[in-house]
C-alpha cells in the first residue's frame, strides 16, 4: 500500500528492476544519443572554436561576447526571425481561430472544408517553396502581381523576393499559410466541445455573437489555446525550410533569420564553435518563448 | 412592407424578442461567414491546383500566358521530361525506407517508454517525462553540428540512419505522450487479472499491451508521417550521394545550373511527389485528422 502512494502509475503488482530498464533504456538510448546528448554537446562547442579539422580551441566566452556585442548580422538575424514569427503567429493562430469559428456556424461540408483546408500541411517544403517562387515571379508574371493587376493596384507589382522591403514577409507568408489548417483542426475540435447548454444560456440572456465568443468560448477553449500557441510560437522560431530554399536569407541579409544563419556558419564557413553559439541561443530563445506565454496566458485565466 | 413580410412566418408561434433578432441577424452572417469561408479554402486549395495545371501546360503556353488561364492544351511531356531529369522512382524509394525506418522506431520505443513510466512506473517516471518535453520544444537544428560529428567520427554520415536516427528521436516525444495517455485508461484489473495468471511484464506487454493499443499506433504513424516524410533539414545536411536522396533533396535537382529552372517539369515531379502522401491523407484524412487533433492536445 504505501508503495502505491509513492509510485502513483505502478499498475502491475510484481515487476523487476530489471523489466523497468528492459523497456526503458532503448528508447532513453536514441532519445539520448539523438537529443539529450547534442544539446549538452552543443553547449560544450559554443565555448570552443573550431573549423571541424584543426584542434580544438577553447575560447571561453569569446563566441557569446561575439555575437551579443560584434555581430550585426546576428542581430539583424534575430530581428527578422522575429518578425518571421509575427506573421506566422498572426497567419495561423489568427487564421486558424476565425475559420475554427465560422466552420462551427456552418450546417453542412464541415469534413470537407476541413480536408481541404489542411492539404497544403502535407505538401513538401521543397515544393512548397518551388511553388512560391512562382507565385511571386514577376516575369513571367506569377499569381500575386496578376492578381495586383486585375484588382487596380498595379502599383504593388514587384518582384517579392528580391524586394528587400517585402521579401521577409514574402518568405514568411508561406509558412503560416502550410500550417493554418492544422492549428485550424486543433481549435474547432475545441470549440465544438464548449457545451451547448453553456452558449444557449448565455444567447437566452441576451448575449451577442462577440460576447458568446469573448465570455464563453474563448475562456472555455483556452487551455487548447495555450497549446497551439505554444506550438505555433516553437514551431515559427525553429522556421528554416522556406526561407533557405527560397532565397537562402538574401538579398543582403534581408530575409536572413537565425536558424539560417546559424546553419551557414556550419556549413558553409564550417564554423562550429560560433554555431553552436546561435544553437544555443535558439534553444535559449524557444524555452523563454515557452516560459513567457505560459506566464502571460495562465496569469490572464487567474484574473 | 418588408417590416411587415420578416415576422410573418414566426407569427405562427409566439414570438420572443430574442428569437426574431436572432432570426434575421445570422442570416446575413451565415451568408458572410460562407462567402468568407469559400475565400479562405480557395486562398489553400488554388495554389495547388494550380500546381498541377502548370505541370500539364507546354513550355511556351506557360513562360507567355496569363498564370491564371487555363492551358490551352494539355501535355503530359512534362512528366517524361521530370523522369528523365531525376531519379523520382529512386527518391520515392529511399523516403519510403526513411519514413518506415523512423516509424518503427517511434512505434516500438515509443510503447516501450510509455509501458515503463505508465504501468510498470518507476521513482523517477516524472523526471523521465519531463526530459521527454524538452524534444518538443527544443527546435531541431540544435542536433545539425553535433550530429554531424558525432557521424563523421563513427561513419554514419551519408546513410539511411543519419536520418533516421534524428527524426525518430526528435517524434519520440509526441509518441511516448500518446501512448501514455491511452495506457492510462487500460483498466488496472486486466493487468491484475493477468498477474494472476502468472504472467511477468513482458508477457502482459506482448499479450495485452500491445495488442490494445493498435489505434495509438495508426494515429502515431499518421501524424508523424507527414514530417518524416516531407523532412528537408536532415537529409540535406546529412546526406550527399544521389543513390540516398529523399524526395525533398530530389526535387533540388530540378534548379540547373545558374539557377535556370525548366518550371513546367519541376512541377510535374513535384506533383510526382507529393501524390503518395496526398493519397494516403484523402483516404485516411479521417483518422489523419483525428491524431493531429488528439496529437497537440496530449503533447
Amino acid at each position: 500500500m504505501q508503495t502505491n502512494r509513492t509510485l502513483p502509475a505502478r499498475m502491475l503488482p510484481n515487476r523487476s528492476r530489471t523489466s523497468v530498464l528492459v523497456f526503458l533504456l532503448p528508447p532513453l538510448l536514441l532519445y539520448g544519443a539523438a537529443v539529450l546528448f547534442p544539446i549538452l554537446q552543443s553547449l560544450f562547442l559554443s565555448f570552443f572554436s573550431w573549423n571541424g579539422i584543426s584542434e580544438m580551441e577553447f575560447v571561453g566566452l569569446d563566441n557569446y561576447v561575439r555575437m551579443f556585442i560584434a555581430d550585426d548580422i546576428f542581430w539583424r538575424a534575430f530581428l527578422n526571425a522575429l518578425a518571421y514569427l509575427a506573421i506566422c503567429l498572426v497567419l495561423q493562430l489568427g487564421g486558424a481561430l476565425v475559420v475554427a469559428s465560422l466552420l462551427t456556424s456552418l450546417t453542412r461540408g464541415r469534413e470537407l472544408i476541413k480536408t481541404l483546408y489542411l492539404l497544403p500541411a502535407v505538401i513538401s517544403t521543397v515544393a512548397i517553396a518551388f511553388l512560391f517562387v512562382r507565385i511571386y515571379s514577376i516575369e513571367p508574371v506569377g499569381l500575386l502581381n496578376q492578381l495586383l493587376h486585375w484588382i487596380g493596384l498595379g502599383s504593388l507589382e514587384r518582384p517579392w523576393l528580391s524586394d528587400v522591403n517585402t521579401v521577409l514577409a514574402a518568405v514568411s507568408a508561406p509558412e503560416g499559410w502550410r500550417f493554418t489548417g492544422l492549428y485550424m483542426l486543433i481549435i474547432y475540435a475545441a470549440l465544438i466541445a464548449v457545451p451547448k447548454d453553456l452558449e444557449e444560456a448565455a444567447v437566452l440572456d441576451g448575449a451577442g455573437r462577440w460576447t458568446l465568443f469573448a465570455k464563453i468560448r474563448f475562456p472555455y477553449i483556452r487551455p487548447v489555446w495555450i497549446t497551439t500557441t505554444i506550438m505555433a510560437t516553437t514551431y515559427g522560431l525553429r522556421g528554416f525550410d522556406i526561407p533557405y530554399l527560397m532565397t537562402n536569407g538574401g538579398p543582403g541579409q534581408s530575409s536572413e533569420l537565425l536558424t539560417t544563419y546559424m546553419y551557414k556558419t556550419a556549413f558553409t564557413s564550417t564554423d562550429f564553435g560560433y554555431a553552436s553559439t546561435i544553437s544555443v541561443f535558439i534553444v535559449i530563445e524557444c524555452l523563454a518563448a515557452v516560459g513567457l506565454i505560459l506566464f502571460l496566458l495562465k496569469r490572464k485565466a487567474d484574473a | 412592407m418588408i417590416t411587415q413580410t420578416a415576422p410573418a412566418p414566426s407569427a405562427l408561434v409566439p414570438p420572443t424578442p430574442a428569437a426574431t433578432r436572432r432570426r434575421r441577424r445570422p442570416d446575413l452572417f451565415r451568408t458572410l461567414s460562407r462567402v468568407l469561408i469559400m475565400l479562405i479554402v480557395i486562398v489553400q486549395v488554388y495554389p495547388l491546383a494550380w500546381l498541377f495545371l502548370t505541370s500539364l501546360r507546354t513550355e511556351q503556353d506557360f513562360a507567355t500566358g496569363d498564370p491564371f488561364a487555363l492551358p490551352s492544351s494539355l501535355t503530359w511531356e512534362n512528366y517524361a521530361k521530370a523522369f528523365e531529369t531525376g531519379d523520382l522512382g529512386r527518391n520515392i524509394l529511399n523516403s519510403f525506407v526513411v519514413t518506415m525506418g523512423a516509424n518503427i522506431l517511434i512505434v516500438l520505443l515509443g510503447m516501450m517508454a510509455a509501458y515503463a513510466i505508465q504501468v510498470l512506473g518507476f521513482r523517477l517516471s516524472r523526471l523521465v517525462r519531463g526530459l521527454f518535453l524538452i524534444g518538443i520544444i527544443v527546435p531541431v537544428q540544435i542536433a545539425l553540428v553535433p550530429l554531424f560529428i558525432d557521424y563523421s567520427a563513427v561513419n554514419l554520415l551519408d546513410t539511411y540512419q543519419s536520418m533516421i536516427i534524428p527524426l525518430a528521436g526528435f517524434s519520440l516525444p509526441m509518441s511516448v505522450y500518446l501512448f501514455c495517455s491511452f495506457y492510462e485508461y487500460i483498466p488496472k484489473e486486466t493487468y491484475e487479472a493477468a498477474s494472476l495468471d502468472g504472467a511477468g511484464p513482458y508477457r502482459i506487454f506482448g499479450l495485452i499491451t500491445l495488442p490494445l493499443s493498435l489505434n495509438t499506433v495508426v494515429t502515431v504513424v499518421l501524424v508523424n508521417s507527414i514530417f518524416i516524410w516531407n523532412d528537408f533539414i536532415f537529409a540535406n545536411t546529412f546526406v550527399l550521394s544521389e543513390e540516398l536522396k529523399t524526395i525533398p533533396l530530389g526535387l533540388q535537382n530540378y534548379i540547373g545550373a545558374m539557377g535556370k529552372v525548366d518550371w513546367t517539369a519541376t512541377f510535374a515531379a513535384v506533383c510526382v511527389t507529393i501524390t503518395p502522401l496526398l493519397l494516403v491523407f484523402l483516404v485516411l484524412n479521417k483518422a489523419m485528422i483525428q491524431g493531429l487533433e488528439s496529437g497537440a492536445t496530449k503533447g
